[in-house]
């Protein structure tokens, strides 16, 4: 059979280049014909007249040979005719048809897509699998696996000391303001700082110009910069002028000394970096003085990528790697104790974070690809068992098992091509979904499309899918002998045992598929639901935010810290003025939602605190938490009359009083922290990290008493007042007339900072709720489908029975107890092996077990509800049906 | 001795027999059926090259143009496995076909 079928396909395939070999075939005929009638005696003449005689003609024998050929692609032709019209006459088995195969199709391509860029492929550089992540890693930490950023001076030791790379470069984030020019407010540019071998590690050169030396981490140099091709073209307007000319920042200008080709960008996880869009510059890392100090522990911020020198293994690297931490620590032993260097391949270090997370969507969406592949087999099996009778006919009129299994197989691959293609365009509207609702800090989420790759597998998931379902309708016909499936008429009221268990196990495996998405929606659904319903201690509603930082290094600390105060209040003043603000409040040290912290050390007199205790500190105006709507417990807030030379006040939160102050009243205490102060209040606890974290212990001071460098205006607004922000950025703006004192201004709403912490739980319960809710559709069309065609089939029977008197409720029971059989089964197996899946998303989960009977039992009621109601169609139409007309329709 | 005309359906039974004996291009095949039925069948040639074709779309032949003497290019049949499994069938109806007519045409 498959012989057969590869000796059409090639036939159809070869038509075009076998015709114009047909010449040639019967030429060789002819000449040596004519030369073995030339060795009996004829003369050349006699010869050729007796050789074309024989051959019955040139002409005619190419015309009848490549009739051959033709008459196949004609049958071809017919039988994709055939197959169109036989789809076109029953339309409700070509859309559900087609519409299963669209969509999973879509779905698995759009997920693999994503999937394939984010963890599978290589990363754009020559030879990326020699490129690895060197980075430390504290061993008394066990709370993490991955490698941690390293220390600038431990980098230069390595670096000096290293043998096993052909170079070694580090990263760090930096952020570079543009001063302001004409009417055009500064823009903030991505940058990173990187060293001098950046470039030639990643093997990648710039496009113009020149990448960095080891000339350039000098400090005190002309300050340059390599700028990406996107900056170029924003910019520059992409000429080749660019090279010398400067890029005016807030504090320096750099010249630019490159332009990068385009799509150039470093995958490590920019967020891990600080950056969540592509980087547009590069400038050299200049190491400072405090940055050489050997043991410094306070500047972990430098990525380190390196390339593996030919021949050395990654083993081999990490001996090395070991041997140097040894000798670092035998030279500095208080320091190297219990930090180590590690080597990690670099695409695993990219995708490390995100892999389990990968393969968690490839699994679910695979069962929305097989629970399709079932009803499509099933839908197959149906179709095919109502047309046993006309194969039949076809096969006694001497079509071959071939012909008949031909008509069957083109159908199926007419079917999954057509899915296919519609797919395609599912999954490339697909894909731009999902692209835009991927979390911050997915590596290479801007390279993620439908390629080519992709496109290939989704071809022979079509494929596949064609030949799986439909083989079984071709298995199942090509059993029964002609005569057998003549004789099985509509009048029999059974159908084949193997038929019937065929199609049972079918629907069987349907409704298990589905109870498994669905569990899976059920358990996202709910872990996001408690997710965003956790009691944050805030009201992140209506709240903007805007940072203002003073970039400048101020000569004079106290004068500068004193002028900036000034500015933030005046700006502050200005705020309050613009219409739809309710409160603003001024914040210094960590923003709420945003992983910001600032910590200070903290001590109690007269206590015996253990060393290196830290509070969060935060230098609030008075109306803070009137802006966050956080209560106050005991005390009072802060008031203007806690200016710079009133007493050193401060406001704890609920969890640094207990913990500090157990159950005597913190009120009145005297703490210290930057400075001796008199505690005055204590407020509500909030999650500072997001909904996942916990409490943190935080400490509150006035604003008019603390050094300022800048602070974030925390603004509630009446609902949905966004649009004050260009308000807001001018009232910045005028006070600070940059660019007289450099600052850059960042803004966001706690609302979308949340939403940035759930982001991936957000994605997956939308990704997996959707699954879930195809996964239901898709087995309730089954088990329609199926009732239905039972319901045609005992039409015969059901009338007999009504006949004698068996009661349309009855029948309408029986055909539901059918349903109810094959649902209870499916159920039973479904729930067993979701319980063994469910186990394995467990990391996923937030505040909800794997095994949470409410999930569960949600999952049953719904199945079994809306499969019910699928039966209850069909049941209804035997109910209805009339005995006589029954009897009669033979 | 005269020249038969070959039954419907047998010349694929005769070009299948001869493929068994190793690859082998059209003019040859009809050349074999001409020597081993001692001159006895002629397979008209015309319906020989059709039969060829029909034989590969089946898939129980399949060929390959291969370069010849002469500089020519000749087509080159080779018998598949199906077409191995085919010639058994269609050689033990044969077989049964010859003796229903022997039995027939003997009977007094």
């Amino acid at each position: 059979m498959l012989g057969r079928l590869v000796a059409y396909v090639r036939g159809i395939a070869r038509r075009r280049q076998v015709d114009a070999q047909i010449d040639d075939e019967l030429s060789f005929h002819l000449q040596s014909e004519i030369q073995a009638n030339v060795g009996r005696g004829m003369s050349p003449a006699e010869a050729r007249r007796v050789a074309l005689r024989d051959l019955g003609g040139l002409t005619q024998t190419r015309e009848a040979t490549r009739d051959v050929r033709t008459i196949w692609l004609d049958v071809l032709w017919s039988d994709l005719r055939h197959v169109v019209r036989s789809l076109r006459a029953t339309p409700a088995f070509t859309t559900v048809a087609l519409t299963v195969l669209t969509l999973s199709i879509g779905a698995t391509t759009a997920i693999f897509s994503v999937v394939d860029t984010v963890i599978l492929r290589r990363l754009p550089f020559d030879e990326s699998d020699r490129l690895v992540a060197v980075g430390e890693r504290n061993l008394k930490d066990s709370s993490t696996s991955s490698l941690n950023l390293a220390a600038p001076q431990n980098f230069l030791d390595w670096r000096d000391r290293q043998d096993v790379f052909t170079g070694l470069a580090a990263v760090a984030y930096a952020e570079i303001s543009l001063r302001r020019e004409g009417d055009a407010l500064p823009e903030n540019l991505r940058a990173q700082r990187v060293t001098a071998d950046f470039f030639s590690v990643l093997r990648t050169a710039p496009l113009l110009g020149r990448g960095f030396s080891i000339d350039d981490e000098v400090a005190d140099r002309a300050h340059v910069a390599v700028i990406s091709y996107g900056l170029w073209q924003r910019r520059f307007g992409g000429t080749p002028a660019v090279i010398g000319a400067q890029l005016p920042g807030q504090l320096a200008s750099f010249e630019v000394v490159g332009v990068m080709p385009p799509g150039f960008t470093y995958p490590v996880d920019t967020y891990v970096l600080g950056a969540r869009e592509p980087i547009d510059v590069w400038v050299p890392y200049v190491f400072s003085s405090p940055d050489r100090v050997r043991g410094n522990s306070f500047g972990y911020n430098l990525h380190v990528v390196g390339r593996l020198r030919d021949g050395v293994s990654i083993e081999q690297a990490q001996a090395r790697m070991d041997q140097i931490t040894a000798s670092l620590a035998a030279e500095t032993p208080r320091w190297f104790t219990d930090r180590v260097a590690k080597v990690e391949r670099l695409h695993q270090y990219v995708t490390r974070g995100v892999r389990t997370w990968m393969v968690l969507l490839l699994g679910s969406v695979s069962f929305v690809l097989l629970i399709a592949c079932v009803n499509l087999a099933n839908l197959m099996l149906v179709r095919a068992t109502t047309r046993t009778r006309e194969l039949a006919v076809r096969a006694a009129l001497g079509a071959s098992r071939w012909d008949l299994s031909r008509a069957l197989l083109l159908e199926s691959l007419v079917l999954s091509l057509a899915g296919g293609t519609l797919g395609v365009a599912v999954a490339w509207w697909g894909v731009e979904i999902l692209r835009s609702a991927m979390p911050a800090g997915v590596p290479r989420v801007a390279n993620i499309a439908v390629d080519l790759r992709v496109l290939a597998a989704t071809a022979l998931a079509a494929i596949v899918t064609g030949i799986t379902f439909g083989l079984a309708p071709v298995l199942q016909f090509s059993r029964p002998t002609v005569a057998n499936a003549l004789h099985q008429s509509e009048r029999t009221t059974t159908v084949g045992t193997r038929t019937r268990w065929l199609r049972a196990a079918l629907v069987v495996a349907e409704v298990a598929l589905a109870v498994i998405l669905l569990v899976g929606s059920g358990l996202f659904l709910a872990s996001f639901a408690r997710v965003t319903t956790v009691d944050l201690g805030l009201d992140r509603r209506d709240v903007l935010t805007v940072q203002v930082r003073v970039l400048e290094i101020p000569a004079n600390v106290q004068q500068a810290s004193q002028r900036n105060r000034q500015l933030l209040l005046n700006v502050l003043d200005r705020v309050r003025a613009i219409p739809g603000v309710e409160v603003a409040s001024l914040l210094g040290g960590g923003l709420p939602l945003r992983g910001d912290l600032r910590t200070v050390d903290f001590a109690i007199p007269g206590r015996d605190l253990p060393r290196n205790t830290d509070i969060d500190s935060n230098q609030i105006s008075p109306d803070y938490f009137k802006a966050i709507k956080v209560p106050l417990l005991k005390g009072r807030l802060f008031i203007d009359a806690d200016s710079q030379n009133a007493q050193p006040v401060v406001i704890l939160n609920q969890a640094a009083a207990a913990r500090y102050f157990d159950h005597e009243d913190a009120l009145g205490k005297i703490v210290r922290l930057s400075g001796i102060r008199t505690v005055v209040g204590v407020v509500g606890n909030i999650r500072h990290d997001g909904p996942e974290s916990g409490w943190r212990t935080q400490a509150f001071v006035p604003f008019a008493q603390s050094r300022v460098a800048g602070a974030t205006l925390v603004v509630r607004t009446t609902p949905g007042a966004q649009r004050i922000l260009p308000a807001v950025r001018q009232a910045i703006w005028s006070e600070f007339a940059a660019p007289a004192i450099p600052t850059r201004i960042d803004e966001g709403a706690l609302e979308d900072y949340f939403d940035g912490l759930v982001a991936q739980r957000r994605f997956n319960m939308l990704l997996l709720g959707l699954f879930g809710l195809l996964g239901l559709v898709i087995a309730d069309v089954g088990i329609y489908g199926v009732m239905a065609y039972v319901v045609t089939q005992r039409t015969h029977e059901i009338g007999i029975r009504m006949a004698l008197g068996a009661l349309p409720s009855t029948v309408l029971l029986s055909v539901l107890g059918g349903a109810l059989v094959y649902m209870t089964i499916g159920l039973v197996i479904g729930v067993t092996i979701a319980v063994g899946l469910a186990e394995l998303v467990r990391g996923f989960l937030f505040e909800i077990q794997p095994h949470d009977p409410t999930v569960y039992a949600g999952v049953l009621t719904v199945l079994a509800m809306t499969g019910l109601a699928a039966a209850f169609l069909p049941a209804r139409r035997a109910a209805a049906i009339d005995p006589l007309v029954a009897l009669r329709a033979e | 001795m005269a020249k038969t005309d070959l039954l419907q359906g047998t010349l694929d039974l005769l070009i299948l027999r001869i493929l068994t004996l190793g690859p082998n291009h059209g003019w040859g095949v009809a050349n074999r059926i001409r020597q081993m039925s001692r001159d006895g069948l002629n397979a008209s040639q015309g319906s020989l090259y059709p039969a060829l074709h029909r034989l590969e779309l089946a898939g129980d032949v399949r060929s390959e143009m291969k370069p010849s003497e002469k500089n020519r290019r000749a087509r080159v049949y080779t018998i598949t496995a199906a077409g191995r499994r085919r010639l058994e069938i269609e050689h033990a109806r044969w077989q049964q076909f010859a003796l229903s007519m022997r039995r027939v045409l003997r009977a007094e």
